[in-house]
């Protein structure tokens, strides 16, 4: 593509300021508005603006999982519905994995954007939902085998039709979750934020035209893929890379998936593939098309420009080669509810591979996705209620310091839940939340520390849920000599006669009783370098 | 006791390169303003040279306000005390974890800033509450001892105390405390109830470490300035500007330095609220165009607007701020070019030294300074009123080598794009501000000042569509001159969570005593019936989590129905303004209940200018406000009386700032000297 000259520099940067900015407002309003922790501080949500071909304009996401995710989404719904479908004041959602790269619970709302007639581009929020039904609450069944027992799924429905709501869908959703009220609540919040970016962009388009605004976008992103190309350009060519082996694969406690990553660099591209990733698992651990290509994405923009805000132009010069039905390629209606420790693991095995590469941006192994769920359903025994807690670890080192402690997996923006606000907010008492002295994989540089966090429960009926993956083969692997971390652990009852560590990957681990301690140790990261001495 | 022959009340802002002073004579009504260098290490000295150089001495200052930058560059430079953190058993790591953010999302390296203090410094004491503040675990001797002896060992220079849930209940953080006083006399300690009753573990932690960390160094330079002032024959009060906009007498402060971390941005605000009040705007953008940052606050129905959190330094604290939003944009902020080859305006600075090429210091890289001059905005010859001549060639090269060239524009096209870039930074910040709040711009007026106030004012407005503005006199002084502006304040904060429809007898008790409270305090300020206390209550819908600040009416507190209504409506309406329609609603709840007690000083009052004299007609001097030359008129602003009135485009210069007034604009001066521009054929 040539750089349309159309645009005049200043005016493409004025423009491309201006839509960073909406995203940033419209982060804003998921994080003020928004009735779950897992969105207002944990912030697993992605926004977008993409134009009106699906190309990515700009992002402010809480998690980077989400930023190829968001493109193709919007593409899905032009491939179904056509540009003509869509009209202002519309509002879309979508939530089926094989639409939307990642798992039923992340659920995208998004709205067209129009100058007069003419579709500009689209608004998109992508935020994880405390629950769409399926078997188990808030999600994650590790053990469903097809993406018809994980949840209520949507294909770019109307929820809102020209302005006016469609009190029917509206209804339905109501109907098919636990938890009504922060679904809601979290749906409200992001209409919010994506009628706040129409509002934007529409002033932006009366400002520089509709036109304007296209030919501006086009030359920032013409302008990014060029300057990504020449960087490419200047790396040694050759291919890099790595595996790891998952624990089991859901179902069948003797099945070790294996996901295995090629990246190539050659001339002017790379190329990453997964040669020798296992076929699709039986269980829900599988990663949909779209979301593998995001991962990757995700890595590669964290390896080559970390801080410069994000666009199409970033991802032209990157091929994702994906093996039909394999665990990152599945058919429907494999399950995806547990995508996420393949995309930890997608994510760590690019950055891993390139670390050679890129000395001045890449780190060594971090933790593996790691997260518990503590909750009450039935109602006799008090009002039901769902804490989903992601659970902080370390990360590894690199060549000049030791690696972030108690940062979420992958990327992104993640903050934990205060012990004062889980005190107060959940039937729950915080014994000790500490760094875990030994977690951290040692080396001329240390990876960063994992995290105890011991959650006692006070009442009836509440259930344990717990995610882990990766006890044997940890993805926190050290580089250039530096020791490994440790893996993540749960311990139910630590210290008493009726101790369990639970090894299993995990799911539901039943009710618990008052007065029972739950101990989470997520893993500490990666060591660089060959420890002195 | 002698009377003083004069008296004079000061106002006084400490900022990175000059300390500036405002003073109004109380007799004759005489205003004055000064800048004193200012250099690390002699701050208090400097201050009475700046006060002598004035004409003052102690023994004529009746009444001195002082914005400190003493606890903000501690804090910032890391060169803060040896502090011991003691904490609920368990919980001693929370400093070090944080909140585990990665603001930069992408950057597989990020690391937040190490904690202020060390692990090993870091202990802990068996007791505990539960969130309803219950004890669930006693705080007994033998663990008070355990401690002792611990921090005795550690050795610090200063303690913070933070235990879980003290802002409900505060008791045990009382009883250690006392039992530390006891043990180490010389050991200053901060209680975090003290410092922020509110809930956050992290937040509150941090919030009493940063006061421990500055304490010690701020009341030893509050202990000499007091000195030096009583040598000097001050006999008057010394009151400490806070980051709220209100002053805080010098003995709390000493205690309270982390309110004081803000301070000197807060004081252009209050000077902004009463430029407003004092020209009848109800609503204001305010903005400050330093060298380095540009910084932006909302004066909304005449008042100005607060938020009870920031992160400083990348450490959150919990304190009563003005609510200022600053971007590294100004003067002196440099262009460049990205890799992709977007121009790019900051928030590099070439700061004071070396400077913007211009100044011919050794800067090399373009700035907005550089583009000013070469586009005949500034004139090289009258900079700082003639003190500094600038190199336009040098410039020149600089913007053509940078900027035009790599891009292929002309350098006044590039100088011309370098400018656009820094004003939409300015103006995506001040749309953050307002937009994104629900508010439109155009609704407003702009008050800019700062040394590069007038030379962005109305081009920001225009982008803006805001068809007022207000260049103040003294512009580059104007935050001493909100400090001096400033009334008494302090603040009281609980967090409550209460159902707002199950409990309005429980509100109306709860506010009661926190204005109670704040009268206590405040009676060493002065007669307690002169304090004004003012509640805002933070609210929020059940289950979500940020809130809501809904301003509590006075006749609310007599009738509990009428305050649960007041609530709800306000709440209501805010968050509908912000967030828009909702397709389900829920009940309400309530967080945080907040009183701000204020004794008024009287407000400062500028004299009146004489009236204007028709002038020889001004020289005429090209400048560029598109790609080609307007020709404007030069205007001397000290030459320009009360009702002057001219049209642009035209270039009011005056020592330390210069104002465009661009075709289409005109400017007119009020009797107070301020400078108003209007947008032609605007309704205002």
């Amino acid at each position: 593509m040539t750089i349309d000259h159309a645009a005049d520099p200043i005016t493409a940067e004025v423009v491309r300021n201006a839509l960073v900015a909406t995203t940033h407002e419209m982060n804003n309003i998921i994080v003020r508005t928004a009735f779950n922790p897992l969105l207002f501080d944990t912030k697993d949500f992605g926004i977008a603006v993409i134009s009106a071909e699906g190309e990515l304009w700009a992002e402010d996401s809480g998690l980077t999982a989400f930023i190829g995710c968001m493109p193709a989404i919007v593409q899905t719904g032009l491939d179904k519905h056509g540009a003509d479908h869509y009209r202002p004041g519309d509002v879309f959602i979508v939530n089926d994995p094989y639409l939307t790269g990642t798992h039923i619970s992340d659920t995208t709302v998004y709205m067209p954007v129009h100058q007069g007639a003419d579709l500009v581009a689209f608004v998109v929020v992508t935020a994880h939902w405390a629950d769409v039904g399926g078997r188990t609450p808030g999600g994650w069944d590790m053990t469903s085998t097809e993406v018809y027992q994980e949840g209520l799924s949507f294909t770019h429905q109307r929820l809102v039709r020209e302005g006016t709501p469609v009190e029917d869908m509206l209804e339905l959703i109501s109907a098919n979750t636990r938890f009504p009220e922060i679904v809601r609540g979290d749906l409200d919040a992001q209409i919010s934020a994506c009628r706040a970016g129409v509002d934007r962009i529409r002033a932006l388009c009366d400002r520089y035209g509709a036109d304007g605004v296209v030919g501006a976008m086009r030359r920032t992103i013409a302008a990014t893929s060029a300057s990504v190309a020449s960087q490419i350009a200047a790396l040694p060519d050759g291919t890099y890379s790595q595996s790891i082996v998952m624990d089991y694969d859901g179902i069948d406690p003797d099945v070790r998936p294996e996901v295995c990553v090629q990246v190539t660099i050659e001339g002017d591209r790379i190329r990453v593939g997964f040669d020798g990733t296992s076929p699709t698992s039986q269980g829900s651990m599988n990663m949909t098309a779209i979301g593998t290509r995001s991962e990757v994405l995700s890595a590669v923009k964290g390896l080559m420009s970390p801080t410069d805000p994000t666009n199409a132009g970033h991802f032209r010069h990157v091929d994702v080669v994906l093996p039909p039905h394999s665990l990152v390629n599945p058919e429907r209606p494999a399950g995806s509810d547990a995508f996420g420790f393949v995309g930890a693991a997608v994510m760590e095995l690019v950055v891993n591979a390139l670390a050679p590469v890129f000395p001045q941006t890449s780190r060594a192994g971090s933790y593996q996705l790691f997260g518990v769920y503590l909750l009450r359903v039935d109602p006799r025994h008090g009002d039901p209620f769902i804490m989903i807690d992601p659970l902080d670890g370390g990360h590894g080192a690199h060549a000049s310091g030791d690696g972030s402690t108690a940062i979420f997996t992958l990327d992104g923006d993640t903050l934990n839940l205060p012990v004062e606000v889980m005190e107060n907010r959940y039937p729950l008492r915080c014994l000790q939340y500490a760094l875990s002295a030994d977690s951290r994989g040692s080396g001329r540089h240390h990876g960063g520390y994992g995290l105890v966090r011991d959650y006692q429960v006070l009442e009836e009926g509440t259930v344990l849920k717990y995610a882990n993956e990766n006890t044997r083969n940890v993805l926190s692997k050290g580089v250039e000599g530096g020791l490994d971390g440790t893996p993540n652990q749960v311990i139910l009852r630590p210290g008493q006669p009726d101790e369990v560590v639970l090894t299993d990957r995990g799911n539901e681990a039943g009710v618990l009783r008052p007065g029972d301690v739950v101990r989470t140790i997520s893993g500490g990261g990666g060591g660089w370098g060959q420890a002195a001495g | 006791m002698r009377k003083p022959e004069k008296s004079s009340r000061v106002g006084i802002d400490v900022g990175g390169t000059f300390i500036d002073f405002a003073a109004i004579d109380i007799g004759s009504g005489r205003v004055s303003f000064e800048k004193q260098p200012a250099s690390a290490g002699r701050q208090h000295e400097e201050l009475l040279d700046g006060l002598h150089r004035m004409g003052l001495s102690g023994a004529d200052v009746s009444q001195l306000f002082h914005g400190t930058t003493v606890a903000i560059n501690a804090l910032v430079q890391e060169r803060g005390a040896r502090v011991a953190l003691v904490t609920t058993a368990g919980f001693r790591d929370v400093l070090e974890i944080g909140r585990g953010g990665r603001p930069e999302i992408y950057n597989l390296r990020f690391r937040a800033p190490a904690p202020l203090v060390p692990r090993a410094r870091r202990l802990e004491v068996a007791e505990r509450l539960d969130a309803s503040g219950k004890v669930l675990q006693p705080l007994d001797g033998e663990s008070i001892a355990t401690t002792v002896a611990q921090l005795r060992e550690a050795d610090p220079q200063a303690v913070a105390i933070c235990l879980l849930h003290a802002y409900v209940n505060p008791m045990h953080e009382l009883e250690l405390a006392k039992a530390l006083r006891a043990a180490f006399p010389e050991v200053p300690i901060t209680m975090s109830h003290q410092v922020a009753s509110e809930w956050h573990e992290f937040e509150r932690t941090s919030t009493a470490v940063v006061n421990a960390f500055v304490q010690p160094e701020f009341a030893s330079y509050l202990d000499n300035l007091t000195r030096a002032l009583t040598d000097d024959g001050h006999a008057g009060t010394v009151g400490i500007m806070q980051s709220n906009g209100g002053v805080l007498t010098a003995n709390r402060a000493a205690h309270l330095p982390v309110r004081t971390l803000m301070s000197g941005p807060a004081g252009g605000v209050v000077a902004s609220r009463e430029l407003a009040r004092s020209l009848d705007i109800a609503h204001a953008v305010c903005a400050d165009v330093g060298g380095t940052t540009f910084d932006v606050a909302l004066i909304l129905d005449g008042d100005l607007v607060e938020k009870s959190d920031a992160t400083i330094g990348g450490r959150p604290v919990l304190s009563s701020l003005v609510d200022i939003t600053s971007v590294g944009a100004g003067g002196g902020s440099v262009a460049w070019l990205d890799g992709t080859g977007a121009l790019k305006v900051g928030p590099q600075s070439a700061g004071a030294v070396p400077g913007p090429v211009c100044f011919g210091k050794g800067g090399d890289r373009p700035t907005v300074t550089d583009a000013q001059v070469l586009l005949g905005r500034l004139d090289p010859t009258r900079f700082l009123g003639g003190r500094m001549t600038l190199d336009v060639e040098r410039a020149r090269d600089a913007v053509r080598a940078h900027v035009g060239d790599p891009l292929g524009l002309s350098v006044t096209e590039a100088a011309l794009g370098i400018l656009r870039i820094a004003e939409s930074n300015m103006t995506n910040a001040i749309r953050a501000i307002t937009v994104q709040r629900g508010f439109d711009p155009r609704d407003f007026a702009l008050i800019s000042y700062g040394g590069g106030g007038g030379l962005f004012a109305a081009l920001l407005a225009q982008d803006l569509g805001i068809d007022t503005v207000v260049c103040p006199v003294a512009a580059a002084n104007f935050s001493a001159w909100g400090i001096l502006a400033s009334d008494y304040r302090e603040d009281i904060v609980r967090t409550r969570l209460l159902d707002l429809q199950g409990s309005p007898q429980e509100l109306v008790a709860d506010l009661a005593e926190l204005a109670q409270e704040i009268r206590e305090v405040m009676s060493a300020y002065g007669p307690s019936d002169a304090v004004e206390v003012a509640h805002t209550v933070d609210a929020r819908f059940v289950g979500q989590h940020h809130t809501v600040s809904v301003p509590i009416e006075t006749a609310w507190l007599e009738d509990p129905a009428a305050l649960v209504a007041g609530i709800e409506q306000g709440f209501r309406r805010l968050h509908d303004r912000m967030y828009g329609p909702r397709t389900r609603d829920n009940v309400l709840e309530i967080v945080t209940l907040r009183a701000h007690g204020t004794l008024p000083v009287e407000s400062p009052r500028l004299p009146s200018l004489p009236d204007a004299l028709s002038t020889p007609g001004p020289e005429l001097k090209p400048v560029y406000f598109t790609d080609v030359p307007s020709s404007a008129a030069v205007h001397q602003r000290a030459d320009l009386g009360a009702g002057a009135r001219l049209v642009g485009p035209a270039v009011i210069e005056e020592p330390t700032n210069t104002t465009l007034v661009p075709p289409g604009w005109a400017a007119g001066t009020e009797p107070s000297g301020h400078l108003v521009l209007t947008r032609e054929g605007a309704s205002a």
